[in-house]
């Protein structure tokens, strides 16, 4: 039963996978090397690689990340979350989407934001890693009082259990006031930056969607609603 | 907390029943392991080749 949640995470995966392949083989590669050109001796050297590589393998990024996803969130995290999650059938799916978005990218982007590439950082690669990675747990701790909060409150009016469900994402201003500052400096216009930033944000937002989508239409699993200790019989 | 037989604690049980140590071990470095090399790793031959991906995905930690 757990191999069956397995199963259909990465399944789920695959289909978000591909479509989030096609996103970057489509948008994601163009834009980036679009944004190269206002570049200028990026750690001095190049990229050691060829544009066709640096390409295909991105493409090949965007569906194991799709992957990734699949089996960790949906294929595992549903698994054990199932019973906690809000709502029946794609109310489900989607609140461990958003919770997914919040801990990978949505939490750490609040102090982290997409960068184009050919703007230089003031923060140290390190330090960066480590403020992505605290805020990735902080977005994953926030997720689970949203859960919790809902749990308190579901029996509330409507409009009461979503704002107290909502409450905890206030609790994200707190690493968001402490984090040091990271003054960026690069030739991309302010505009172009916001463009490629939102297309980053509805990237990322079509691959939980799609992920979301594609679990709920694959259905509950056999041993969501009835896990009886006898063996299924065919009649 | 709950009256249901079904709740979260009751996943993880079940889960400790079915599962083996070797296949729980399995599945979390298959994990590790696609996580750490699509966000990761330094090497520059595979670091810049996935350098289009990263941007996309608004993971700009290098």
């Amino acid at each position: 039963m757990a191999t069956d949640h397995l199963e259909r995470g990465a399944l789920a995966g695959v289909a978000g996978g591909l479509v989030y392949g096609l996103f970057v083989a489509t948008v994601g590669n163009s834009f980036t090397a679009g944004l190269e050109t206002f570049e200028h001796g990026h750690g001095g050297s190049g990229p050691v690689v060829s544009g066709l590589t640096t390409t295909i393998t991105s493409v090949g990024g965007g569906v194991f990340w799709g992957l990734l996803f699949g089996v960790a969130v949906f294929g595992i995290g549903y698994y054990f979350l199932e019973p906690a999650l809000p709502g029946t059938g794609a109310t489900r799916r989607l609140a461990l989407a958003g919770a997914g978005f919040l801990t990978v990218s949505g939490a750490p982007w609040l102090v982290l934001p997409p960068q184009p590439p050919g703007v230089e950082q003031a923060l140290s690669t390190e330090t960066r890693l480590a403020w992505y990675g605290g805020l990735m747990l902080a977005g994953a701790l926030v997720a689970v009082a949203c859960g919790v909060a809902y749990r308190r409150a579901s029996s509330r009016s409507r409009p009461v259990t979503v704002a107290a469900t909502l409450a905890p994402l206030a609790l994200l201003a707190i690493p968001v006031v402490l984090s040091p500052a990271n003054p960026v400096h690069g030739d991309v216009p302010a505009a172009l930056v916001a463009a490629y930033r939102w297309t980053v944000v509805f990237g990322q937002s079509v691959l939980w969607g799609t992920l979301a989508a594609a679990h709920t239409w694959l259905g509950e699993s056999a041993t969501t609603s009835v896990d009886t200790d006898y063996p299924a019989t065919a009649d | 907390m709950q009256a249901t037989d079904d709740s979260v604690s009751n996943r993880i049980e079940r889960a400790r029943a079915s599962l083996t140590g070797t296949q729980v071990a399995v599945a979390l470095a298959l994990v590790a392991a696609l996580g750490f090399t699509l966000l990761f790793v330094q090497d520059p031959m595979l670091h810049d080749s996935l350098h289009n991906f990263r941007h996309s995905a608004g993971i700009t930690c290098h």
